[in-house]
């Protein structure tokens, strides 16, 4: 009995010196976080350190050994340090898709994994992903710092499922010695675009290859078409807008390009996209996103090139590509996996993330300190995130199949369009 | 007592063919066991799958026969099975042309038969990834082939040239292992057969076409409904060569490929198990009809 009576004693007394220490920890840091926002703002509005605990997974495919793979430990040693007791096991996924699909069936997915944000809309709609609403709401997490149109795109009827955890914009990347040579200025419109081109290729520069890439593919194509006030869907997204003036006409014009001579395919070119183009100088113009700088640095450093501000027409508009980090609806522990989200997508998180200017940060509050990207920055403005509605994947493939018959001549833009709209539409049903 | 013998030994002999086939059955039940659980039940659960409309998290809507409806009038499924039968239709005389050649030449007496049969076999053993992505190299706009040719052709990139550069490059890569199976079977020939041609002073092509070709029919069924079978659910080749999306101009879209993009892509996993089992019906016909023509599959 006796000894009983000691252990209990014991555990209560155990039991007590841990309640104070919690109270203390809690006071301690409501009061650093309180000094804190009072500075600035409330970036950091996850729960208590204290509170949440345990083990979570964490996917991407962002792999290990790369640069961005180191990033990614130097961002969960910042966190491993702010929340001691949260113990976070990153994987990368490869294929990402396949995996995550995989692992979504079988009730047992990561906890917090990086959703594309063209496979947004379908993983949303399937159930997959947890809304961050009510968590928004509990912790009084700020969402303002955030680009609002990279934001938009994780919203699925109107509800909002992840933070953008970076982006990319296209702009428009250009051989500054191909252009001098030739005696012309970087374009900043559809015809100075046409003009040039055409100055350049009359004195065959650059030598054995074309003025302009351009990839045979919507995923691109999609700008241009934006610049001339086409769209793919009506704002509501309920209907198909393919088969219109607008789109067709920046559809002739992107295909017109190529028909000419003056701007040829990646494969035309001999390259596996328009990026390995510009650095082997078979071309001096080409429209690519932030990803083509860390790529020429390695491949072809001396290569001089410089990033203006994307091509505009009617208006200015360009693609954004963008990726969220989203918790799991079938996460065990989602106060754990909130409090992750928030840290990597949070002002802290995503500054030692986008340090060296891989991805652009979708926060306003976080300053890229990388020089040469002025322009994907004003451009971000501009960018729309590449993104649809559900069961848009299969319309892609109708689109970009289309789009190669028609540069094969095999097929009419007329014809491209309407099958696209009705692929569109039979998607939207 | 003579009967009592008798009739012991009859027991015993019986308890020894019961035991003999218990041991067999112990030896056969796991891989048995595997094949049921991953061959035979996905199959039956495929068939179940292909009548819901069936999402990541399981079935949401029961739909009947709707989802065969939808495949009967899907322009991309017909494009695909097109492409496949087309692709099947060229590859499958090609390899077997190829396999049968390098296995006659390796069966020879001939110096170096070793190495022959390796090299001839090699190509096989890479894994299809690895050599795709060096025919990209080697096909590229500025690669070997054009600057051999002095042509500038897009291979990959053009639907005219695009599934027959994946054709020419899987009949090279699988003919090794046709030649595998032509050697099992051309060795199986009794010698006499041959011995006896040569005292009657055949020649070695009329000895070929009389004697070794028609013997061989066990070993063309067998390494035609291995080819077909291989051919008509193609996918790696065409998924890296076009990126996933089946271009240029659905060129290199097939069946396998189009079920990939409608589960993995567009999350629609009935539709894409009635995919495949509208592929297994395909396959199993080609199967049946083979059977018909030649017999049962035999191969020593």
């Amino acid at each position: 009995m006796g000894s009983k009576e000691g252990v209990g004693n014991m555990k209560n007394r155990a039991r007590r010196i841990v309640l104070f220490g919690a109270v203390v920890a809690s006071l301690l840091v409501a009061a650093v976080t309180a000094a804190v926002s009072q500075g600035k703002t409330n970036a950091q509005a996850a729960p208590a350190a204290q509170e949440v605990s345990g083990s979570i997974r964490l996917a991407g495919w962002t792999s290990g050994g790369s640069t961005e793979g180191v990033l990614l430990k130097q961002v969960l040693a910042g966190f491993a340090k702010k929340y001691p007791k949260i113990k976070v096991t990153y994987t990368a996924l490869d294929p990402y898709q396949q995996n995550m699909l995989a692992q979504f069936a079988a009730r047992k997915p990561p906890d917090v994994f990086y959703v594309d944000s063209n496979d947004f809309p379908d993983w949303a709609k399937q159930g997959l992903l947890e809304p961050l609403g009510p968590y928004i709401a509990k912790y009084k997490f700020s969402t303002k710092p955030y680009f609002p149109r990279l934001l938009n795109a994780f919203r699925y009827k109107a509800k909002l499922y992840g933070f953008p955890k970076g982006f990319s914009p296209l702009s428009m990347q250009v051989n500054t010695a191909m252009l001098s040579r030739a005696g012309v200025s970087a374009p900043t419109t559809w015809a100075q675009l046409r003009a040039v081109a055409q100055r350049m290729k009359a004195q065959n520069i650059p030598a054995g290859g074309r003025p302009i890439c351009l990839q045979p593919e919507w995923a691109r194509m999609l700008a241009f078409i934006y610049q001339n006030g086409g769209s793919m869907l009506n704002a509501t997204k309920t209907r198909a807008t393919v088969n219109t003036p607008a789109v067709r006409d920046a559809v002739n014009f992107y295909v017109g390009l190529i028909n000419d001579g003056l701007a040829g395919t990646q494969q035309q070119l001999g390259a596996g996209w328009c990026g390995e183009a510009l650095g082997k100088e078979k071309a001096a113009i080409i429209f690519e996103g932030n990803w083509v700088m860390p790529f020429m640095a390695e491949q072809f450093p001396s290569v001089n090139y410089r990033v203006n501000r994307m091509i505009r027409n009617k208006q200015a508009a360009t693609l954004s590509f963008t990726v969220s980090y989203s918790i799991a609806k079938a996460s065990k522990n989602k106060a754990a996996a909130w409090t992750l989200l928030t840290y990597l997508t949070g002002r802290q998180g995503m500054a030692t993330w986008t340090s060296k200017g891989l991805e652009l940060p979708s926060r306003k509050d976080v300053k890229l300190r990388v020089p040469g990207r002025t322009a994907f920055i004003a451009d971000a403005a501009v960018g729309r995130a590449w993104q649809f509605a559900p069961g848009f994947s299969k319309v892609m493939t109708v689109a970009n199949n289309e789009l190669t018959a028609v540069i094969e001549g095999k097929q009419t833009v007329n014809g491209m369009l309407a099958k696209v709209q009705e692929a569109a539409n039979e998607a939207l049903r | 007592m003579a009967i009592a013998v008798a009739e012991k030994r009859r027991d015993s002999l019986g308890s020894a063919k019961v035991r003999e086939a218990l041991v067999g059955y112990a030896f056969v039940i796991l891989p048995i066991a595997f094949f049921f659980l991953f061959f035979i039940f996905p199959m039956v659960y495929a068939i179940y799958i292909s009548r819901y409309d069936w999402g990541v998290l399981g079935p949401i809507d029961s739909v009947g026969f709707q989802n065969y409806r939808d495949l009967y009038h899907d322009e991309l499924f017909r494009r695909a099975l097109r492409n496949i039968l087309v692709y099947t239709a060229f590859v499958v005389p090609a390899q077997m042309a190829l396999g049968l050649l390098a296995a006659v030449i390796v069966n020879q007496k001939i110096h170096g038969r070793p190495f022959f049969r390796a090299a001839f076999y090699f190509p096989s053993l890479a894994s299809s990834a690895a050599i795709v992505a060096i025919f990209i190299y080697l096909l590229n706009a500025d690669g070997l082939v054009n600057s051999i040719l002095g042509t500038n052709i897009t291979f990959f990139a053009d639907s005219d040239t695009a599934l027959p550069s994946i054709m020419a490059l899987n009949v090279w890569t699988t003919s090794g292992t046709m030649m595998l199976f032509y050697l099992a079977a051309l060795q199986s020939i009794p010698p006499d057969v041959y011995e006896a041609a040569a005292i009657d002073g055949s020649s070695p092509w009329r000895t070929f076409w009389k004697i070794t070709f028609p013997l061989l029919k066990p070993g063309h069924f067998f390494v035609l409904v291995v080819s077909i079978i291989g051919c008509l659910k193609v996918f790696d080749q065409m998924y890296i060569v076009s990126g996933g999306t089946g271009g240029p101009n659905y060129s290199t879209l097939t069946v396998v490929l189009y079920m990939y993009q409608t589960a993995i892509s567009d999350l629609q996993w009935g539709y894409a198990a009635t995919i495949g089992v509208a592929l297994f019906a395909v396959i199993f016909v080609f199967t049946l009809v083979q059977r018909l023509l030649f017999g049962r599959p035999e191969i020593s």
